[in-house]
C-alpha cells in the first residue's frame, strides 16, 4: 500500500500495550495449542533444534503465519462491518482442518472477550487475527508492528511447545527464538500491507500434521 | 493450456439433480511465453436438494507454465458436493522437473452465500525445490483436494481416515463437511489412494475416463 501519511512512531503507550496483548499472561490460551507440531514430533518427524526450526518456518513463510499477517492487516482497514464479517468468513473458511478452526476460534474469542472488558473495545466475537487487526483499529496501534509482534508471539508459542515436548533446552529454545524472529520481522511487515489477493499456503505437511493430531492417541496440547 | 489462454465454464445444478463431470484426459499447463498467463475459470451453481460431483482428472504442471485458475462453487444450504482437484508437480518419469513455475489456484466455496471453504495454493520460481522441503511437501511428485459436503460426512470420516496413506490427513471442518489433501511421491500412487476415496464418496464407480 502506498500512502503519503507519515508513519507514525509508536508510542511508548502503543509498545506496551501490544507487549501486553502478546505476553503469555494475556488470557488468549495459546499455551494449549501446538498448531499440529505435537503431531510432527509424536511421530519423529522433529526431533531437535534443526527439524524444530525448519517446521515452525515452513508456516512461518509458507502457511498460516505470513497469512495471518495478511488477514490481520486487512482486517484493520476494514471500514464497515459487513467487510469485517466478510473477512472473518474468509479467515475461517481458510482453517485448512478442524483443529486449526478451533485454534483460531477460541483464541480469537477469548481475546475479544478481554480487550472489551479491559479497553471497552467491542467486535463480536472474531477469529484470532481479525480480532487482533480491529483491535489495532480501536486502540490505534501501529500496523507493522502489531503484525511483528503477532507473528512473534505465535512463534513463540510454538517454540515453546517444541521445548516442552523434543524437549529442547531453555537456552537453546531462547536462541532459536531469538532466530526466528529475524524471520518473523521480515514477513509481517510486507505482510500485513498485502493484498487479500496474496493469500496462499503450500505448508501441506503441516496442515496435514494437524489433521493427523486430531486422533493421536497420547496429547498434551488441543491442537 | 498455455499462457494467454483463457477458458471458462459453468455449470448448474437444478433442484434435486445429481450431476457428475469429469476431463476426458489429464489437464495439461505447458511453457508459457515470458509475462503471458493461462486462466482457468470454473463455476459451479448447485440448488437445493442437488449434488454435484466435480471430478477432474490430474492437471500436470510443466515447467515454465503460468496458470491462474479459480473454481468457484455457489450452494445452497441443501445441496450437496463431491469435488477433487488432483495436481501433478511434473512428469518425474520422463525427469521433467518444475525449476521455473507460476501457479495460483484458488477453490473458493459459498454455501447459502457464506463462505464455507478456501483453498489458495500459490507456488513461484522453482517449485520443484520448494516441494522437497520436508515440511512443506517433503518431495511429493502429485497432490489432490478433496471437498465432501453432504449430510452423511460425519459418518465417513472414520472410513475415509483408514483408507489414507502416510502423507495424507482427513477432518471435518464442520458437521457436514469433510476435508482431504492427499500428497504422494507421483500420479500413479496418488491414484492408488485416491480412487478408492472417491469410489467411497461417489457412492458408485466414476466416470468411465478415470479407468484408463
Amino acid at each position: 500500500m502506498v500512502t503519503d501519511a507519515p508513519i507514525a512512531m509508536p508510542t511508548d503507550k502503543h509498545i506496551l500495550t501490544l507487549a501486553q496483548m502478546f505476553s503469555p499472561a494475556f488470557p488468549v490460551g495459546a499455551f494449549a495449542y501446538s498448531h499440529g507440531l505435537e503431531w510432527a514430533i509424536d511421530c519423529g518427524d522433529v526431533t531437535d533444534t534443526t527439524t524444530t526450526k525448519h517446521w515452525i518456518e515452513s508456516v512461518l513463510q509458507h502457511g498460516s503465519g505470513r497469512n495471518d499477517c495478511i488477514f490481520l492487516g486487512a482486517a484493520l482497514r476494514a471500514d464497515t462491518p459487513e467487510e469485517v464479517a466478510e473477512l472473518d468468513a474468509l479467515c475461517r473458511a481458510f482453517a485448512p482442518s478442524r483443529e486449526r478452526l478451533s485454534e483460531t476460534e477460541l483464541q480469537g474469542a477469548a481475546f475479544c472477550d478481554t480487550t472489551k472488558a479491559v479497553w471497552q473495545a467491542e467486535f463480536g466475537s472474531l477469529c484470532y487475527p481479525v480480532a487482533v487487526g480491529r483491535a489495532a483499529r480501536a486502540l490505534d496501534l501501529p500496523l507493522e508492528l502489531t503484525g511483528q509482534m503477532y507473528l512473534q508471539a505465535f512463534m513463540s508459542n510454538l517454540a515453546a511447545a517444541a521445548m516442552r515436548l523434543v524437549p529442547l533446552g531453555q537456552t537453546d529454545g531462547q536462541r532459536l527464538i531469538q532466530e526466528l524472529t529475524q524471520l518473523t520481522s521480515a514477513i509481517a511487515p510486507e505482510a500485513v500491507q498485502a493484498d487479500l489477493d496474496a493469500i496462499g499456503s503450500t505448508a501441506f505437511l503441516s496442515d496435514i500434521a494437524s489433521m493427523k493430531h486430531e486422533t493421536q492417541y497420547s496429547r498434551i496440547f488441543r491442537t | 493450456m498455455t499462457g494467454g489462454d483463457a477458458f471458462s465454464f459453468s455449470a448448474h445444478a437444478a433442484a434435486d439433480t445429481e450431476l457428475t463431470m469429469t476431463t476426458q484426459a489429464c489437464e495439461r499447463a505447458y511453457k508459457a511465453q515470458p509475462g503471458q498467463t493461462g486462466r482457468i475459470r470454473n463455476r459451479l451453481q448447485i440448488a437445493a436438494g442437488a449434488r454435484v460431483n466435480w471430478l477432474p482428472q490430474e492437471t500436470i504442471l510443466f515447467d515454465g507454465c503460468a496458470l491462474e485458475r479459480r473454481l468457484s462453487v455457489d450452494m445452497d444450504k441443501d445441496a450437496s458436493l463431491l469435488m477433487v482437484e488432483p495436481m501433478v508437480f511434473g512428469r518425474h518419469a520422463m525427469g521433467e522437473t518444475l525449476t521455473d513455475v507460476h501457479l495460483s489456484d484458488r477453490i473458493e466455496i459459498r454455501r447459502a452465500d457464506q463462505m464455507l471453504y478456501l483453498d489458495a495454493v500459490r507456488l513461484n520460481g522453482n517449485a520443484q525445490a520448494h516441494l522437497a522441503q520436508a515440511f512443506i511437501a517433503g518431495g511429493a511428485g502429485a497432490m489432490a483436494s478433496v471437498v465432501y459436503i453432504a449430510d452423511d460426512a460425519e459418518a465417513r470420516l472414520d472410513g475415509i481416515r483408514t483408507a489414507l496413506p502416510e502423507t495424507a490427513g482427513a477432518s471435518l471442518i464442520k458437521k457436514d463437511v469433510l476435508v482431504l489433501r492427499i500428497l504422494a511421491q507421483d500420479s500413479f500412487v496418488l491414484r492408488l489412494s485416491l480412487l478408492p476415496i472417491l469410489r467411497r464418496l461417489n457412492g458408485s464407480d466414476l466416470p468411465r475416463c478415470w479407468m484408463t
